[in-house]
């Protein structure tokens, strides 16, 4: 049975993070289609959160296509057509990646500048479409 | 609730009635001895102490076996207020100071309904338990009572319906002490303070107000024990003497100043104090309560402190009806 | 809304003591169905307006209503539809778990004496211990099991987790949200910790020197405040919207707006705020009489 987390400290809304798991999980393959999600009343039980937001996150997920709810039975995850990451595009953007970190290191980086400046840019990239 | 006040309650009651068992049999055991000292009965003696032989013995017997356990008797004084008080002060406080009030006011059972339930509970079983003592003590007391009457303070206050209007006087004050104070050790030490003023400024003010005293006045009798310094009750030996004294023969009250040179006086001529004082026209007036007023008297102070219990009440009532917490 | 629809509604609600009111002027209308926090620092009248919910005090000033009923007129039916748990748990200490469950079934007209025996078994807590010789976290879900046993509409708690440990606290929400995810009762409780709000609400009361200052649902309060982060200026704020709280450092200025815009000035960003940053400003903003910021809800 899929386990969620909730982190309170992330400033990520919480049903957003569900949500997030739940992509995440599907794109790695941890959630494979036909994987039935835990209940809501479950998810509540474990991690001591409010029913809405749980089934906020549910209701967007069903939104977003990702999973599909069947009355009486449970929630499901769907065949992820477009949604799961080909192989090809995996690879590559681990490549791309180890490329860019060998040029930080090189210029004299160390593993902590490196990950300030990942945050940095991360932040900005996701303000930018906040404005 | 009768499941709850029990459950809530039942050390104190339990305490109580084994008190109140221990305590009633032991006056029991006693007073079955004492009744057996007169054949006939205790009251066939009443007020034949100075004529009937028999009776005379009897009590003589009485104050040599007995007459240690009269003088334990004004322990029972306090009775009432143990009683009334027990039940009282935590009725209200011990849910105030234990917070409790926020459980027992947000169930189904609306406040007023709780509260009606608990009263009526603790203080039907306050008067229940002070109500049986006193049965014991007064049925103990029959021989005592034949030998010195019922007006006195430690037979008046123990016999009859005032221990009863006295513990629920007692009851009355401890539960709105608990309410008021929130605490239940101190409303109990306040319900002890107010019931010990309360009982002594009745009894001594109040009480032989309840109705106007009767007045004799009759010149002094030549005759007479000599071992009574000049004076014989003349009322019926049962009635309650508020007041006596000596009169000049035109009735004038004597203070006490005059009587004592009148005594020096016959002193010093030698002769008998009761024929000096005849000699002079003397008289001695006594101001009393009969005997047969008991009852009408008894009447009047429990109602006085059932009044005084139905105020006290009334205000624990209209504060938590207002929710004056 | 229709009124029925309403768990809480108050109006003008306030208390006032000899040394002063309590509480003041608190108009709220709060949904039925959800998790709704009562939150301030210790003093602010919490407590107050809880007790005035339950019907343990008698208000000053104003009205409340309870799921539609006034609440100085209370009888047996609509006692019987709003569960309390009162600051540390009360219990009688002497009573046994099980006799304190009797002590439920005795003075409720509804009570489910095997769903309370159910949730204490798998809580582990054994019926025959007295309720004083419990641990805090036990004593918490005793009072819990006792209040959701009656199936109240409405769970009123008060400061439920202020006395736990983190494992007790956590134990206790649990139960708590499963209860709500049962369906049906709508929860209202208080606290003076803003930290783990956000995962257990979905509507919120600040409340501070005896007022209400802010009211609403959380997803709408969030969206409708932003940051505004730009050069220091004192000037043009008023452009901003309504400014709930201006802090100026040497370089720039942070805004804290409803509803409001960016200004158009050049260097100037928006953030979204936290709900926890969000209730401290309010909590933070002077105590004058002022109309409270209300969203979510057309009363």
């Amino acid at each position: 049975m899929f386990v969620f987390r909730l982190d309170t400290h992330s400033g990520v809304p919480p049903y957003l993070q569900l949500v997030q798991q739940v992509r995440q999980a599907v794109l790695l393959g941890f959630l494979q289609p036909g994987d039935r999600l835990p209940l809501i009343r479950e998810v509540v039980e474990d991690l001591a959160i409010n029913p809405n937001t749980v089934a906020k996150a549910y209701r967007q997920m069903e939104q977003e296509n990702l999973v599909t709810g069947r009355p009486g039975q449970g929630t499901f995850v769907n065949e992820q057509q477009s949604a799961a990451m080909s192989a090809s595009t995996y690879t590559s953007l681990r490549r791309g990646l180890a490329t860019w970190l060998r040029r930080a290191y090189a210029a004299g980086l160390d593993e902590q500048a490196v990950n300030a400046l990942f945050t940095s840019v991360h932040q900005q990239t996701r303000n930018e479409d906040v404005a | 609730m009768t499941w709850l006040i029990w459950r809530q309650h039942r050390t104190e009651v339990c305490v109580l009635g084994l008190l109140v068992g221990m305590f009633g049999i032991a006056l029991l055991v006693l007073g079955t001895g004492a009744h057996d000292l007169f054949p006939d009965g205790p009251a066939r003696c009443a007020g034949e102490a100075g004529i009937n032989e028999a009776c005379a013995a009897s009590f003589r017997r009485l104050d040599e076996e007995y007459g240690y356990v009269e003088n334990l008797l004004a322990a029972f004084y306090l009775v009432p207020v143990v009683i009334g008080a027990f039940l009282g002060a935590p009725l209200l406080a011990r849910e105030l100071e234990d917070g409790t009030w926020q459980l027992a006011w947000t169930q189904a059972v609306p406040r007023m309904r709780w509260l009606a339930a608990k009263l009526a509970a603790l203080a039907g079983v306050t008067v229940a338990l002070t109500g049986m003592f006193t049965a014991v003590l007064t049925w103990f007391r029959q021989p005592f009572d034949a030998w010195e009457g019922r007006f006195q303070y430690d037979a008046f206050d123990l016999e009859g319906l005032v221990p009863m209007a006295y513990a629920l006087f007692a009851f009355g004050v401890a539960t709105a002490a608990g309410a008021i104070l929130r605490r239940s050790l101190p409303a109990f030490g306040v319900a002890f303070g107010a019931f010990l003023a309360a009982r002594m400024s009745v009894a001594l003010l109040a009480r032989p107000a309840y109705a106007t005293p009767l007045t004799t006045m009759e010149p002094v009798p030549v005759g007479g024990s000599k071992d009574q310094a000049g004076h014989r009750p003349v009322s019926s030996f049962a009635g309650w003497m508020i007041e006596h004294g000596y009169a000049d023969a035109t009735g004038r009250r004597l203070s006490w100043t005059e009587y004592y040179e009148l005594e020096g006086a016959a002193n010093r001529a030698g002769t008998n104090l009761n024929q000096f004082l005849h000699a002079r026209g003397i008289q001695q007036f006594e101001v009393y309560h009969p005997a047969d007023r008991f009852w009408t008297f008894q009447l009047i102070e429990a109602a006085l402190f059932v009044a005084a219990a139905a105020v006290l009440i009334g205000v624990v009532v209209w504060r938590v009806r207002r929710r004056m917490i | 809304m229709t009124a029925t629809e309403f768990a809480l509604r108050t109006d003008g609600v306030g208390k006032r003591y000899r040394k002063g009111w309590a509480l003041r002027d608190c108009t709220l209308a709060l949904p039925a169905g959800g998790v709704i926090a009562l939150v301030g620092p210790n003093g602010a009248g919490k407590t107050t307006l809880l007790r005035l919910v339950v019907g343990l005090l008698a208000p000053s000033t104003g009205t409340v209503e309870v799921l539609g009923h006034d609440v100085t007129a209370s009888t047996p039916q609509t006692l019987s539809r709003v569960g309390f748990l009162a600051q540390d748990h009360p219990l009688y200490k002497r009573f046994t778990v099980a006799e304190m469950l009797r002590f439920g079934r005795a003075c409720n007209l509804r009570f489910d004496q095997g769903l309370a025996e159910r949730r204490l078994a798998k809580l582990g807590i054994p019926l025959d211990r007295r309720a004083g010789t419990l641990s805090g976290g036990q004593q918490a879900q005793v009072a819990l099991a006792l209040a959701l046993a009656k199936r109240p509409d409405l769970l009123v708690l008060d400061e439920p987790v202020a006395s736990l440990d983190p494992l007790a606290r956590h134990e206790f929400l649990q139960v708590l949200m499963g209860a709500v995810a049962e369906g049906g009762v709508t929860v209202l409780f208080s606290s003076h910790v803003v930290h783990e709000l956000e995962r257990v609400c979905d509507h919120l009361v600040v409340l501070n020197h005896g007022r209400v200052t802010l009211t609403g649902d959380i997803d709408t309060l969030l969206a409708e405040h932003r940051l505004l982060v730009g050069p220091r200026t004192a000037t043009d704020l008023d452009r901003a919207g309504a400014v709930v709280e201006a802090v100026h450092s040497d370089r720039h200025t942070t805004l804290l707006v409803r509803d409001g815009a960016i200004p158009t000035a050049p260097g100037w960003q928006a953030q979204p705020i936290a709900l926890e940053d969000l209730v401290l400003a309010y909590l933070r903003r002077p105590s004058e009489p002022r109309a409270a910021v209300t969203s979510g809800v057309a009363a």
